[in-house]
């Protein structure tokens, strides 16, 4: 009896030894990579695409290009409400230029375009390796999408940073080395220019929403026209010829054009706009980032949830610098069709009321300055539509080029390289934003030769200079570039590009004459994870 | 340990109670005997006086004597065949017959009993004379009594260096738990390991009422044993059990409570507010926190059946909890049954166990899968004392377009649901001892939790009305099962003044889990709809609601052994080897660890040179060094991973992309804890005073955690490696002493102290290097919005991380001490990242605890204190609701009105923000418990005893801390901070009776 328990008992932990050593490796909703291999064109799609996914996390996430483009410019700002938005300061710096090297400002479009730039090289990488198996006659222009794509995340880098790592090689673990502006900018055009050809022409379809030839050259057309600030040498005849690749095409095809209301560009189904040439889209269900595109709830104060009926109480926020509006034309329709402004109604109809006292709910010019302003205190971005009932995002694809882009650079690049034709292209733009009084849609390249009529100067309650805008070159291109790409997260590159950015003071904002400001610092904490990285001069 | 002696005492003479009382009456009621007058001397071993012994006469009451200084006593009176009872703290009690004698010499003996107790180590148990580590035990007599919530709140205080905490007044809530600091910033394991009987549970597995002790292994040396779950210590439950042999006994306990919110936050009332903000007078006055508190009812019901012979035992206890929070709607109900039998065959040579826990647990819900929402108690505190709760129609008086604004009766009335756990624990054993010295035992437990959670909001909810969100609901269910197997076998042998034992082993310890959860909203009226029916929301058809469901594995193998030896109990060896492997590091290059552990004991006392001295009962030195470890939370971080990632538009559809799921990191492996530990116990004037000193060096290497990197060239900016080291070190005091005993009156007191110091050394390891020498952590959310933590190299975890203020100007602004020193004004300081400074830590560097025990013939008076020192705490509430600003027009804090640095308000242009101002000093001392009890003995012919009692829980807190409760979260990486939405912490009453049948 004895024996026979000892038995079964030495007989059971030899068996529980045995079979219970191993570690368990079951994986539920992950995939180990080694077993996954695919292989169909829609599968390949499933892991292609995800190299665009960084772009409209780059652009409109939380603290993303949208807001280092536009908060630090003379459009927009984010003042200490009664809901918060004081942040630690963080808007405050940004409108007064005085951010750090630790801020998230310098730190977000750093670390999203690196994302796309290395899921990029990854997908190179592993087709070149053959670890995604592309079929031969799609491989090469999938490659030549993939690196244009990529130069295009250097785009916003060389903007931003100007001096930063070029990295291609995914296989290379070292700590990349850092590169001049003009390295990186050389690598862009480079990069485009190689690739162009083997681009889908291609404007819509599977298209939408990716890299084309046309995307493309709108990209190489962006860079030209900034070639002057970014490499101290000016290539406004590229400029032009690669507007001319995109009019040209536009032209025969049909497939680009004006909207005839320059609000259709921006509504909530807006995926079908002839007008927009790169768009990310965006979806209310289906991108699924909290703050992925957020532009009504982070403008309009609470009371305006009843006005749309949002399923989120908006915390605006973000309004129009009152010099700004103050410069447009009143008779502009986009003056009244890209801002939020007067009395404010609920869905229903009735008239909305503020919480707090009852009275009438309306959005007002004047802001008393950055420290400080009241719920309805400025006017607020509605450039873009809110359709009633969204939830905390909105559906409406972002418009990152499109086809007026085309025309005002062309226009740019003319009349900075002294040709004529500039005011021709840009009434094109102006007519649907005076259609009430066509006359004023006319202008001229003499006039945009001529003075700003943004009347800059420091303007809020604490402070007020008088600077005004006559002084700039080219100043009323500056305005019409203004006017027509408000809210775009393009702002500041404007302004650089007209020496405005340090030079002019607005709202509660004082004149810099710092030039280093033009570039953001390389953030602290991608120094701290790189010893390659200098810091930009002045920080 | 004291106490331990008296409750053996008590113990004996319930046993013999029937005996005694037998042959009390039988001589009062029998024969007029001769009385003899008694005298007699009361001697040690050696021949000395003992003074101070107590002679009773057995069966009397209150007849008895103590001893002189010479050791003598007298009694008067007694008849011839009366039997004394002669005790002296430390020594055998003894009974002596007097048969007719009328002077006595009685020599009593040492009691080596204390010594002698029995310590739970891993896989088995010890003589506390041949342990050679830290361990800690803490028995019935010294658990904190009243309305205890888990067996964590029995033990508080009461074991040096195991901070126990209990932030919250939820009755859902359960407390927490440090052992010797802080000693992980991303392992998998951050609170020590409880084994229930044995097997792992947690701190509120089974009811406090139905522990019969808990023990604590507090050194790596003891610990390393349980490999990487025993890191940051192992607490063992020990339940009740059943004696073999007992006699039938059933006990019943149980305690009626109420409780009240430890200090109610002091608000403006309607009239201070209206005066304050003249526009926002909404004509109503409501003390909202009143709306939504209450005089909370909870009751708790224990009873065990305990029986059985010499050869099979059991016990069955039933436990029914039901307590009431202090807010409305919070509640937490609890049945749960446990038996456990155990029986002997083969001539005892086998022994076979089997236990079983069932436990249904059920709470009611106004939040989403929880209890009670702590944004509930911050729309009480912050909304206008002027708003009335109703309009004059009935309904809820709204405002809604105001942000984040909503009327918390409303959230309470208008929402519903309720969780539910079940629990249910099988374990078995078998315990062989084939041969004399052989012991070859199995250990098989199942645990299954399940809970299952629905919460709806009604159509009348603000989330209906305002955003559109019409019954929103949830429903979810969760299931987690987990399996040990654990194999020993363990050989003692004794060969003259050689003792030695051999332990080997093997353990398999399997986790499963998953879950569901769907969430909807769109429902057309409150009737059909809600968590019950969640599909027929619109919702979740057109895309907007979530359902989702996860399931993940996990196991953990482990072979272990283990060696004693002891030379003439003199000089003791113990050295263990934990051999482990855990599924979270499968497929790195270190799947498994060796995690060993030596420690060293020399009985000074025992050596021949102590022999004449009479002060020391026994001195031991105690001195070991273990490695423990910690695998990452997180599994198959070693290999490349794809996920499903987000959705991206292609061709006119949305799909799901897939990418990398991190940054593999082949390297990964155990974060390992080394731990040296030095340590004195003693005892000394007859076990009067009794006590250990324990002094540790834990040095944690390579620490996990998600460290950030470069990208490119690598995918995700952060990695999970093993990067820098981490030192704590501390010292710890027991003592225990009994500084008066007599016939009438016992005091036993017991003093704790523990300090400890942490140093991040570094976050660059040896395997993983990185330029970031800190990183920030913890969140206070909009309208400051800012990390509220720092963890750096060279510094303490828990460093605050803000602006410090040191003065304010005649304009009510804050003068800032800027981070190289100089003062800066209001409006010319930038606010920046940079211009942050160490405020404050939130870890307390030392703890001390004061427990005494109390006896005066049948009443029975505990007061345990308990407190922590050194340390601060963000006071969130004050940086909120102290705000003068008030953009939001919202309540305040009466204190809004206080000067600031005792010269002027602050300004009304001044937006709340994290600085220095909101640190406050966060040392306390609380009077934890105060009982007093009373125990009639045989109380008719049923009843054994009956013990009433009355206690307070949280009786006295002795701060200078502001807010609620000065005992705020001390764990994870932002201790200290005090959540403004924290549900508070409670003061309880409770009077309750024990009966034993």
């Amino acid at each position: 009896m004895k024996s026979k328990i000892v038995y079964i008992f030495i007989t059971v932990i030899t068996l529980v030894l045995a079979a219970c050593t191993k570690l368990k490796d079951d994986s539920y909703g992950q995939v180990i990579s080694e077993k996954y291999n695919p292989k169909t064109e829609q599968e390949v799609s499933y892991l292609v695409n995800a190299a665009y996914v960084p772009w409209r996390e780059t652009m409109l996430l939380w603290n993303g290009v949208v807001r280092a483009q536009e908060l630090c410019a003379d459009q927009d700002v984010l003042p200490a409400r009664p809901n918060g938005w004081v942040d630690g300061g963080i808007y405050k710096r940004w409108h007064l230029h005085t951010w750090t090297t630790d801020d998230d400002s310098a730190l977000q479009p750093w670390v999203r375009t690196y994302t796309g730039i290395n899921t990029c090289n990854r997908l190179l990488s592993q087709i070149e390796e053959g670890i995604i198996i592309v079929n031969g006659d799609i491989k090469e222009g999938l490659v030549s999408e993939l690196k244009v794509l990529r130069a295009s995340y250097y785009y916003i880098l060389v903007d931003l940073y100007g001096n930063v790592p070029i990295v291609t090689d995914f296989k290379d673990v070292s700590l990349p080395k850092q590169s001049a502006r003009k390295e990186v900018f050389d690598f862009v055009v480079s990069e485009i220019s190689q690739n162009i050809d083997k681009l889908s022409e291609t404007a819509r379809g599977y298209y939408y929403g990716r890299i084309n030839k046309w995307g493309a050259y709108t990209l190489l057309a962006k860079m030209y026209l900034n070639a002057e600030v970014w490499t101290g040498t000016p290539r406004w005849t590229d400029c032009i010829t690669a507007c001319d690749k995109v009019i040209d095409f536009a032209g025969k095809t049909g497939e680009y054009a004006l909207e005839s209301n320059q609000k259709d560009v921006f509504r909530t189904a807006n995926e079908n706009s002839k007008e927009i040439i790169f768009a990310l889209p965006f979806d209310e269900i289906y991108v699924t980032d909290w703050n992925a595109f957020d532009f009504h709830l982070y403008t309009l104060a609470s009371e305006s949830q009843q006005t749309y009926n949002f399923t989120n109480t908006p915390w605006g926020g973000v309004c129009v610098i009152p010099q700004f509006i103050g410069s447009f034309d009143p008779e502009d329709i986009r003056l009244k069709e890209n801002f939020i402004s007067g009395q404010q109604y609920k869905a229903s109809g009735e008239i909305l009321t503020r919480a707090d006292n009852g009275k009438p709910f309306a959005y007002l010019k004047d802001v008393p300055s950055i420290d400080k302003s009241d719920i309805t205190d400025g006017y607020r971005w509605g450039k873009f539509e809110y359709a009633t009932g969204i939830t905390n995002r909105l559906s409406n694809d972002w418009p990152m080029f499109r086809y007026a882009d085309i025309l005002m650079m062309k226009a740019e690049a003319l009349l900075r390289s002294g040709q004529p034709g500039a005011g021709a292209l840009i009434s094109q733009v102006r007519q649907r934003a005076f259609k009430n009084n066509p006359g004023k849609a006319t202008v001229t390249d003499d006039q945009l030769k001529g003075g700003s009529v943004y009347d800059y100067g420091r303007r809020d309650e604490n402070r007020s200079t008088q600077e005004g805008g006559g002084d700039i070159t080219y100043g009323r291109l500056l305005d019409e570039l203004g006017w027509e790409f408000t809210q775009e997260g393009r702002r500041r590159q404007d302004m650089i590009r007209f020496g405005v950015f340090s030079s002019k003071s607005w709202f509660s904002h004082d004149a810099t004459k710092n030039r280093n400001r033009d570039l953001y610092p390389i953030p602290n904490s991608a120094r701290l994870t790189n010893s390659n990285l200098q810091q930009n001069p002045g920080y | 340990m004291m106490s331990k002696l008296r409750s053996g005492l008590a113990g004996l003479i319930r046993h013999l109670m029937c005996l005694i009382t037998g042959l009390y009456l039988l001589a009062v009621q029998g024969y007029a005997q001769e009385k003899v007058n008694v005298s007699g001397k009361v001697l040690d071993e050696k021949g000395a006086a003992i003074i101070g012994a107590t002679i009773i006469v057995k069966g009397s009451k209150g007849n008895g004597a103590s001893t002189d200084e010479s050791g003598r006593f007298t009694l008067p009176g007694l008849v011839p065949d009366a039997v004394l009872v002669v005790s002296y703290l430390g020594y055998q009690t003894r009974e002596i017959p007097l048969k007719g004698r009328k002077s006595l010499s009685i020599s009593l003996v040492e009691d080596s009993r204390l010594l002698e107790d029995v310590v739970i180590i891993g896989y088995g148990t010890q003589k506390k004379g041949d342990v050679t580590s830290s361990v800690a035990s803490v028995r019935p007599e010294n658990f904190a009594q009243g309305a205890i919530k888990d067996v964590g709140q029995l033990i508080q205080g009461k074991v040096a260096g195991l901070a126990v905490s209990n932030p919250s007044g939820d009755p859902t809530s359960t407390t927490q738990f440090r052992l010797r600091g802080t000693n992980t910033i991303g392992g998998a394991n951050t609170a020590p390991l409880v084994l229930i009987d044995g097997v792992p549970g947690s701190i509120n597995t089974v009811a406090p009422e139905d522990v019969e002790s808990v023990d604590v292994l507090k050194d790596g040396s003891a610990a390393a044993i349980y490999g990487t779950r025993g890191t940051n210590g192992v607490i063992f439950v020990t339940t009740k059990k059943s004696k073999g042999g007992e006699t039938n006994q059933v006990d019943y306990n149980g305690y009626m409570s109420t409780s009240r919110i430890l200090k109610k936050p002091d608000l403006l009332n309607a009239t201070e507010f209206a005066a304050l903000y003249p526009n926002e007078d909404h004509g109503a006055s409501t003390e909202w926190l009143d709306e939504i508190m209450r005089t909370p009812f909870t009751q708790v019901h224990n009873l065990s059946l305990r029986g059985g012979a010499s050869s099979t035992n059991y016990i069955v206890n039933l436990n029914s909890n039901s307590s009431e929070g202090i807010m409305l709607k919070s509640a937490n109900e609890t049945f749960q049954g446990r038996t456990e039998v155990t029986h002997k065959m083969f001539d005892d040579k086998l022994q076979v166990k089997v236990g079983f826990l069932g436990k249904k647990n059920k709470f009611e819900s106004t939040a989403n899968s929880g209890s009670f929402s702590g944004y509930t108690y911050r729309q009480a505190l912050l909304r206008n004392p002027t708003d009335p709760v109703k309009n004059a129609d009935g309904s809820w008086y709204e405002n809604l377009s105001k942000f984040e604004y909503e009327n918390p009766v409303a959230r309470l009335e208008e929402s519903y649901g309720d969780v539910k756990n079940t629990e249910v624990r099988f374990n078995g054993g078998l315990t062989f001892n084939p041969v004399r010295d052989l012991t070859l035992s199995g250990v098989m437990s199942y645990v299954e939790q399940k809970r299952n959670h629905g919460y709806s909001e009604t159509l009348n909810h603000a989330s209906a009305r305002r955003d559109g969100f019409a019954g929103w609901s949830s429903v979810g269910a969760s299931a987690r099962s987990e399996s040990l197997v654990e194999l020993t076998a363990l050989y003692n042998k004794q060969i003259n003044r050689h003792k030695m034992s051999f332990l080997g082993g093997y353990s398999y310890n399997g986790v499963d889990f998953e879950d569901m959860y769907f969430s909807n909203f769109g429902f057309q009226d409150d009737q059909f709809g809600g968590w019950h029916n969640i599909g027929i929301g619109s919702a979740l058809k057109e895309g907007k609601a979530d359902a989702n469901s996860h399931k993940w594995t996990t196991n953990l193998i482990g072979f272990f052994g283990r060696a004693t030896y002891s030379f003439d109990d003199r000089y003791l060896l113990m050295a263990s080897l934990r051999y482990e492997g855990a599924s979270q590091l499968w497929g790195t290059d270190n799947e498994w660890g060796a995690f060993p552990a030596v420690s060293l004991g020399w009985r000074i006392t025992r050596e021949p040179f102590m022999k004449d001295q009479n002060v020391l009962d026994d001195l031991k030195l105690r001195i070991g060094y273990g490695v423990t470890g910690s695998q990452p939370v997180n599994g198959f971080l070693g290999v490349a991973m794809l996920k499903y990632d987000k959705f991206a538009y292609v061709n006119g559809k949305w799909v799901q992309t897939i990418v990398p799921a991190s940054n593999p990191n082949p390297d990964l492996k155990w974060e390992e804890k080394k731990e040296t530990n030095i340590g004195l116990d003693f005892s000394l004037l007859k076990n009067r005073l009794s006590g250990s000193i324990d002094a540790y060096n834990r040095n944690v290497d390579g620490l996990l955690y998600e460290y950030s990197v470069p990208v490119p060239p690598n995918l995700y900016n952060k990695t999970w490696a093993n990067g820098g080291t981490m030192q704590n070190r501390g010292i710890e005091v027991l003592l225990s002493g009994v500084p008066v005993t007599a016939k009438n009156f016992d005091w036993h007191t017991n003093v704790t102290f523990s300090t400890n110091s942490n140093k991040l050394k570094s976050l660059d390891g040896s395997v993983f290097k990185t330029q970031f020498d800190y990183f920030n952590t913890g969140w206070l959310a909009e309208p400051v919005k800012t990390e509220s933590h720092r963890v750096q190299a060279g510094e303490r975890i828990g460093n605050f991380w803000g602006f410090k203020v040191v003065d304010i100007d005649e304009n009510g602004k804050w003068i800032y001490e800027g981070a190289d020193g100089t003062r800066i004004a209001y409006n010319d300081f930038s606010r920046a990242p940079e211009e942050k400074q160490i405020i404050g830590n939130g870890l307390p560097k030392w703890y001390a605890g004061w427990n005494n025990n109390f006896r005066y013939k049948n009443f029975d008076l505990a007061i345990t204190m308990r407190g922590a020192f050194g340390f601060q705490i963000i006071n969130e509430a004050r940086m909120y609701y102290e705000n003068a600003k008030n953009s939001r027009m919202e309540n305040r804090l009466k204190s809004v009105n206080d000067p600031v640095f005792g010269k002027t308000t602050l300004s009304k242009d001044i937006d709340p923000e994290f600085n220095s101002y909101y640190v406050e000093d966060g040392d306390y001392w609380k009077v934890d418990n105060i009982l007093l009890g009373y125990t009639f003995n045989k109380l008719g012919k049923h009843i054994k005893s009956l013990r009433l009692y009355t206690s307070v829980l949280n009786a006295l807190v002795i701060t200078g801390y502001k807010g609620v409760d000065p005992e705020v979260n001390a764990e994870a990486l932002n201790p200290g901070y005090d959540n403004r939405d924290q549900y508070p912490s409670i003061r309880s009453f409770t009077f309750g009776a024990g009966i034993k049948f």
